[in-house]
């Protein structure tokens, strides 16, 4: 059940998308997160997300790109191997507009091993190249950064063939390429014979492209048979690998996909992995592929898993699976080994392939799988599958790898393989199904699964990327074992035509029902990346006949979790033919079960030979230092790579646990379809309900104190604070009643008797006596400009001064102009009222300009371009239907002037400093020596004084001291004198009052602070 | 209709004399006569003031020229005047500082900018630095009368205050240890006599405002004098 | 819209003040200057009925939601609506007009310029109760002989008073007054830069 996840603690179902059980609240999801760009789990047989991979080429990593570029180099001479008559499968290469072309123009190339790992090639039994260093390490990268999710998430969308596999059906490859997985993609286009109908049930989501390579499952029978002797050294192969390797070189040994129990004892294997490789060992399954143990086909499987069940069938290939044999030898061995020790002797099930094996397929059997099923069970081939046992006999090999190499050496094609089981996949069951109707020995292919049914191992198709790309280095990334399939369509007995990635079906989980797990290693195949198919020619496993392998170079303590997957994947099995193997069926290398005893010893002394470069290897393969690890940031990886990464590989201290007491599948993540990996540790899983933590601050009373405080100091800063000012001064309104009483009364009393009392002021300042003397000057009838630029408030004031002042002049022309929107009417106030007895007439002697607006632009405009700025003059005597405007500068007023300077005089009127700023300011540049008289009101005068000490006024008259000064100086009284008397006594009251007041206030005002000082 | 000017001068001086009076009031205290009085003779200068803005500033500066041009054809004036009436529109319809009115009061500001720079410049500035300098120039204050020690004198005292003056209004403060902000010693020194030179000028300014307000006083009840007795001298 | 009005302001702005130190080397700087001048003029006066519009709509406002003093209102944008019409009509400087100015606006102006008189009076007593200083201890000495110094007596000048308040004004007071006058040039100079430059935007382009 695809949609159900099994708590791996109680074992109740939960839906797929709880992180908890909802029953014991167990974590089911994975504790690390999922990956940059793949959120969801792949599961098998999920419809995939079409993505053309050929857009993915820019996102490649470089060493991987360069791989591909070096593949399509090699293409040539894979076409060169692929003629010899060579039983080794190759894979057949892609088109060449995906990221899959590139891997068939890698076969080409001669440097194609150096993409090779060495391990790689120890498992293919081919002795190691010669290579050039290499400053990245392919298979490094798979291991850092590989996963399976997004490996099956660019898989084409049913009839959507990808666009890395369009060149299959079209392209015919070289049939002879040396790797790349495409070559049996090309061949199953290529062979156009049809299949046997499948037996599978419908598929929901079916990958065509898989239905079209098990279509053409003949196509696999050629190009499988040109991995077989390709060697893999790898300049980036640890050093364990490259002994590994050297040996592998020394003894020829072939190593199929399941027979290489290479188990480093590492801490850091995996729980899952040590359990796949323990039930592995311990039940030594003999598992031919027979597509009759094929369990039913899941709705999910995909059609290239279909196509190659059908395929299998067809071919009823029998297929071993490999044998593992491991013998470990050492007390030190881990619980993996040993428990795989322990289950390989007591069972040493010779477990072909039959429908009544093989579990009910998955829901999440890839069609693939079940098309491969259906084949196998067409065939009947027993296919001898990765029989191979790892017989080290280097001094430098420890013992359990020796007894391991015995065993396979000894194994046969039987394999002893563990009861399948209950959890196998449905594509797993889809292929038992498909095998029933075949006979028991054509389940080469399947018999992988069957053989692996017992296995501990969980072969669910969501099996880690690395490890399927371990398993393809073994066997189907380089797709050997459809090559196999292919050529031995019909005649290859089911043993050879068997997957070495089947025969190497880990241990499937086991279940209760004893036989039937079918190997995952379809799946695997499906989620081995690409470039590591590219790289890596384990099909030659299938095409080479198996033999016993040394154990290659012993890894480091540190072994990585790759490694425990390879050591998985070459666990010796009793197999027959894989069904894609064209050459005679692998002489299984069985591992038997008693070699148990070997088995602990040798990994009691694990780090030895795993550390050990063995010098023969070192002469043929030049290790490349991987000095560029991570060049490849994680976080820029693209989503298929990073989905290849190993989710978690860092739990193996939950090994016995979850062996022992979880059963349930990861149903997402690198480790999905495993079994009891993650969360059947005790400990790591919550058995209860998480507990409740309170949001409610816990704290102390000091702490609460503290906060009080602060909270008040706060308070305290937002507070308005009072500003300490001085007290409102109390109105007294007797004082002002006081004042205004003595004012009133004192003026009305002068004014009403019109006294003349005070004596007029005699001393002229010398700004009056400038200004009278410029006022005198103005020739007789000249053009004066003058401005009246004061309020109304102030015609008293300036009337008393103006008047006096004009009357110095001898019938000028005078031109009005104001600043003030009330002083046009002033200026006319003036001529009719105090200035009356000149009769001067407006358009005659004086003309009004009227108001100018702007201020200073008004008067700096003015002052540039008087007529055009003022060109009209108001009509006093015109009617009120008179609109036509009358042009001031034709009057005579202003007859002979046609700019500012051709005034005779300028006279500002005004009783405020900015106005006569302003004209100060805006005429000097233009006015050139024109007398320039300011009369201003006596509140302006202060101001207007600088201007006058400056020179840039010529006189200067204010208020009504100056009138008096004029009036007096002038012998002729007016207005001035008449409020002069007046004037007189309220200055003196007021420098009375003030100073008396002042005193006075002065000492109250002293009682009153000391009186506040005495209070505070 | 002729009205005559007697009548027209009773009429003018009772008005005259009422709002004085109501004026006045204020010295009582705030009374809604004197606020009546107040609110008419706003409303009065705005009325005023609008009627002259029409008749002195729209007519004459944009409707007369506006038909001239469409008169005499002149494209140039045309345009200019319909550039004016365009921000004239915009900033009626738009009087606030928002929208397109915007634009014209972003002209209005540019002009008057560069306008009060210029004239600050050109015409207070400089000639008052000058003004300061040419306190020591003997020659033009023999051409005044004026003695050379009185002089040298005066010209000082007019330097000392100028730049005393001008270092009060230098605000520039630096932070204390405390936190206070205080200008440097010099500098609050030289602030501190500026502060006494206008304390002169602001004294004396008050003294002129003080003639000026008296002189209106005086101005204001020798009217209320002139009516009463005119108006009584009728009757009696 | 920001940058619009700001190149409006700093282009006219410039163009108004090459007229002022440009002119000489080129005089259609005049002419421009003159007619950027004329339409900011212009527009300065229909300002001006812009602000009387909204005085009168303020007002209106306030009579129309009856608030507290709506009669003043009222009594304000009645007296301006039919002085507008009277003004529209009859023009400013006819003896209508005059009447109103010469009978309401000269008589009320002056007439609170009048009461100043006592309010400034009252001020000056109350100074030293409140505040006691160098600088209002000055201000009202200066204040008191400046004032008595403009005055005359019955026979006649105060010796050296006149003479003496004449010199406090043309030399003490000149030199304060020369400080501010500098200060407000310094002022209004940094002030037109900024309009200038971008810096100050009254306009409404912040």
């Amino acid at each position: 059940m695809a949609n159900v996840i099994k708590c791996p603690v109680c074992g109740e179902g939960n839906l797929p998308d709880q992180e908890f059980c909802q029953y014991c609240q167990a974590r089911l999801q994975p504790l690390t997160g999922n990956l940059k760009g793949a959120d969801a789990p792949i599961t098998p047989g999920q419809l995939p997300t079409k993505i053309s991979t050929a857009d993915l080429e820019p996102v490649l990593p470089q060493w991987l790109r360069e791989a591909r570029s070096s593949a399509r180099q090699t293409a040539e001479e894979e076409s060169v191997q692929a003629a010899q008559p060579k039983p080794a499968s190759r894979p057949a290469s892609s088109s060449g507009n995906d990221f899959l072309a590139g891997l068939q123009s890698e076969s080409q190339d001669d440097n194609e091993e150096d993409d090779v790992p060495d391990w790689l090639l120890n498992i293919t039994g081919e002795a190691p190249k010669t290579k050039k260093p290499q400053s990245e390490s392919s298979e490094v990268r798979w291991v850092e950064l590989g996963d399976k999710k997004d490996f099956t998430q660019p898989e084409p969308v049913s009839d959507d063939v990808p666009s890395w596999l369009t060149g299959a059906g079209s392209s015919t490859p070289p049939p002879s390429e040396k790797n790349d997985l495409t070559d049996w993609f090309r061949s199953a286009d290529d062979s156009q014979q049809p299949l046997p109908p499948l037996s599978t049930p419908p598929v929901s989501d079916p990958q065509d492209w898989l239905h079209s390579m098990a279509a053409d499952g003949g196509a696999f029978t050629d190009s499988g048979n040109n991995v077989a002797d390709e060697s893999f050294t790898s300049s980036d192969t640890p050093d364990w690998l490259r002994a590994m390797d050297a040996e592998s070189a020394t003894q020829n040994v072939n190593a199929p996909f399941g027979n290489s129990s290479l188990t480093p004892d590492s801490s850091d294997t995996p729980d899952w992995l040590r359990a796949m490789d323990a039930e592995s060992a311990a039940q030594n399954v003999n598992a031919p592929l027979g597509s009759s143990n094929l369990p039913p086909v899941s709705s999910e499987t995909p059609d290239w898993l279909r196509a190659m069940d059908a395929e299998s069938a067809a071919q009823n290939v029998n297929a071993p699976f490999g044998s593992s044999s491991l013998t470990p030898d050492s007390s030190e061995t881990p619980d993996w080994l040993r428990a795989m020790d322990a289950e390989s002797t007591a069972q040493n099930v010779n477990a072909p392939l039959d429908s009544s094996n093989l579990p009910p397929v998955s829901s999440e059997t890839p069609d693939w799988l079940r098309a491969m099923d259906a084949e196998s069970a067409a065939q009947n081939v027993n296919t001898p599958f990765g029989s191979s046992s790892l017989t080290p006999d280097s001094s430098d090999t420890p013992d359990w790898l020796r007894a391991m190499s015995a065993e396979s050496g000894a194994s046969s094609s039987n394999v002893n393989v563990p009861p399948a089981s209950f959890e196998t996949p449905d594509w797993m069951r889809a292929m038992d199904a498909q095998e029933k109707p075949q006979s028991a020995e054509s389940a080469g292919f399947s018999a992988t699964g069957s053989g692996e049914s017992g296995a501990a191992f969980s072969s669910d198709g969501d099996t880690p990327d690395w490890l399927k790309g371990l398993e393809s280095g073994s066997s189907s990334s380089d797709q050997d074992w459809l090559k196999g399939l292919q050529a031995d369509e019909g005649a290859q007995p089911a043993a050879e035509s068997a997957p070495a990635w089947l025969s190497s079906a880990e241990p499937v989980v086991s279940t209760p029902e004893p036989p039937a797990v079918a190997p995952k290693k379809e799946d695997d195949a499906l989620d081995l990346p690409s470039w590591l198919k590219a790289s890596a020619p384990q099909s030659s496993i299938f095409d080479e006949p198996v033999v016993a392998q040394e154990t290659p170079a012993a890894p480091s303590s540190d072994t990585q979790d790759w490694l425990n997957a390879f050591k998985s994947t070459d666990e010796p099995q009793d197999q027959k033919a894989s069904a894609f193997l064209i050459e005679e069926p692998v002489a299984p290398t069985v591992s038997k079960g008693d070699d148990k005893p070997d088995a602990d010893a040798l990994f009691t002394e694990m780090p030895d030979w795993l550390s050990i470069v063995d010098d023969s290897a070192l002469h043929e393969s030049i290790p490349a230092p991987i000095t560029n690890v991570d060049a490849i940031a994680p976080g820029d990886l693209p989503s298929w790579v990073q989905a290849m990464r190993p989710v978690d590989a860092g739990v193996p201290q939950v090994v016995s646990t979850s062996l022992s007491g979880d059963k349930a599948f990861e149903s997402r993540g690198a480790l999905a379809g495993l079994q009891g990996v993650l969360p059947a540790a005790q400990g790591f899983s919550p058995t209860k309900k998480p507990k409740a933590y309170s949001i409610k601050m816990n704290a102390s009373d000091e702490q609460q104190a503290q906060a009080v405080l602060l909270e008040q100091i706060l308070t305290a800063e937002t507070a308005p604070v009072s500003i300490d000012s001085f007290s409102a001064i109390g109105t007294s309104r007797v004082l002002r009643w006081l004042l205004a009483f003595l004012f009133f009364a004192a003026l009305i009393a002068v004014l009403l008797m019109q006294t003349q009392i005070f004596s007029m002021p005699v001393g002229m300042p010398v700004e009056v006596a400038s200004a009278l003397q410029v006022v005198q000057s103005v020739p007789e009838g000249a053009p004066v400009l003058v401005s009246f630029d004061y309020e109304p408030a102030r015609v008293g004031e300036m009337e008393s001064v103006v008047v006096p002042m004009f009357d110095q002049m001898r019938n000028p022309r005078l031109t009005f102009i104001s600043t003030d929107a009330t002083g046009a009417i002033l200026a006319e106030r003036f001529i009719s009222g105090p200035w009356a007895g000149h009769n001067y007439q407006s358009g005659v002697q004086y003309l009004n300009l009227g108001y100018l607006p702007g201020g200073q632009m008004g008067i700096r405009a003015f002052a540039e371009n008087p007529l055009v700025i003022a060109p009209y003059a108001i009509n006093q005597n015109s009617s009120l239907l008179d609109f036509a405007p009358i042009s001031a500068w034709n009057l005579p007023p202003l007859q002979g002037v046609t700019s500012f300077s051709q005034f005779a005089a300028i006279i500002i009127v005004t009783d405020n400093a900015d106005s006569a700023r302003a004209w100060i300011e805006q005429t000097t540049s233009v006015r050139g020596t024109i007398p320039f008289v300011v009369i201003s009101s006596a509140q302006a005068a202060p101001m207007i004084q600088p201007y006058y000490a400056s020179q840039q006024i010529n006189g200067l008259v204010s208020g009504l001291y100056g009138g008096a000064l004029i009036e007096q100086s002038a012998g002729r009284l007016g207005t001035a004198r008449v409020y002069w008397d007046a004037y007189g006594i309220g200055m003196l009251l007021a420098v009375v009052l003030i100073f008396g007041g002042g005193l006075l206030n002065f000492v109250l005002g002293l009682r009153d602070r000391a009186a506040a000082r005495e209070a505070k | 209709m002729v009205i005559s000017p007697e009548l027209i001068n009773l009429i003018t001086g009772v008005i005259s004399f009422l709002f004085t009076l109501l004026i006045f009031s204020y010295v009582l205290g705030d009374n809604p006569l004197f606020r009546i009085a107040v609110y008419i003779f706003v409303g009065v200068s705005s009325g005023y003031i609008a009627a002259v803005a029409w008749w002195q500033v729209i007519m004459p500066r944009l409707v007369y020229p506006a038909i001239s041009a469409v008169n005499t054809g002149s494209s140039a004036l045309m345009l200019e005047l319909g550039l004016v009436l365009l921000g004239a529109l915009m900033l009626l319809l738009f009087p606030h500082v928002t929208g397109l009115g915007r634009i014209t009061l972003s002209f209005l500001v540019g002009v008057g900018a560069a306008v009060t720079l210029a004239g600050a410049l050109t015409g207070t500035l400089i000639p008052q630095v000058m003004g300061s300098i040419n306190a020591f120039d003997l020659n033009a204050a023999s051409a005044r009368n004026i003695g050379f020690m009185e002089a040298i004198f005066n010209g000082a005292i007019i330097l000392v205050g100028t730049v005393l003056t001008l270092a009060y209004f230098h605000f520039g403060a630096r932070p204390k240890a405390d936190g206070s902000m205080h200008r440097l010693g010099l500098i609050e020194a030289l602030a501190w006599g500026g502060r006494v030179f206008i304390g002169i000028a602001l004294g004396v300014v008050f003294a002129g405002v003080y003639a000026a307000a008296l002189t209106a006083l005086i101005e204001r009840i020798s009217s209320l004098i002139t009516f009463i007795t005119g108006f009584l001298g009728n009757f009696l | 819209m920001r940058v619009i009005t700001v190149f409006i302001a700093i282009i006219s702005g410039l163009a108004v003040l090459s007229g002022y130190f440009l002119s000489g080397l080129f005089p259609v700087l005049t002419e421009v200057q003159t007619h950027l001048l004329n339409g900011a003029i212009i527009l300065t006066g229909i300002a001006a009925l812009v602000g009387i519009f909204n005085l009168i709509s303020v007002h209106t406002d306030k009579v129309r939601r009856g608030e507290k003093g709506s009669v003043y209102s009222a009594l304000l944008v009645i007296s301006l609506v039919i002085t507008f019409f009277l003004g529209i009509i009859l023009r400013p400087e006819h003896d209508a007009m005059q009447v109103v100015m010469n009978g309401i606006v000269i008589p009320t102006e002056a007439a609170l310029m009048g009461i100043l008189t006592i309010s400034l009076l009252y001020a000056a007593i109350r100074l030293l109760r409140r505040r006691v200083d160098m600088m209002s201890i000055i201000f009202l000495l200066t204040a008191v002989i400046i004032l008595f110094g403009s005055a005359t007596l019955p026979f006649g000048e105060i010796p050296l008073l006149g003479t003496f308040s004449r010199w406090v004004t043309q030399v003490w007071a000149l030199g304060g007054v020369r400080g501010i006058l500098i200060g407000v040039a310094l002022g209004s100079l940094t002030t037109g830069l900024r309009v200038l430059f971008g810096a100050d935007r009254p306009y409404g382009g912040n």
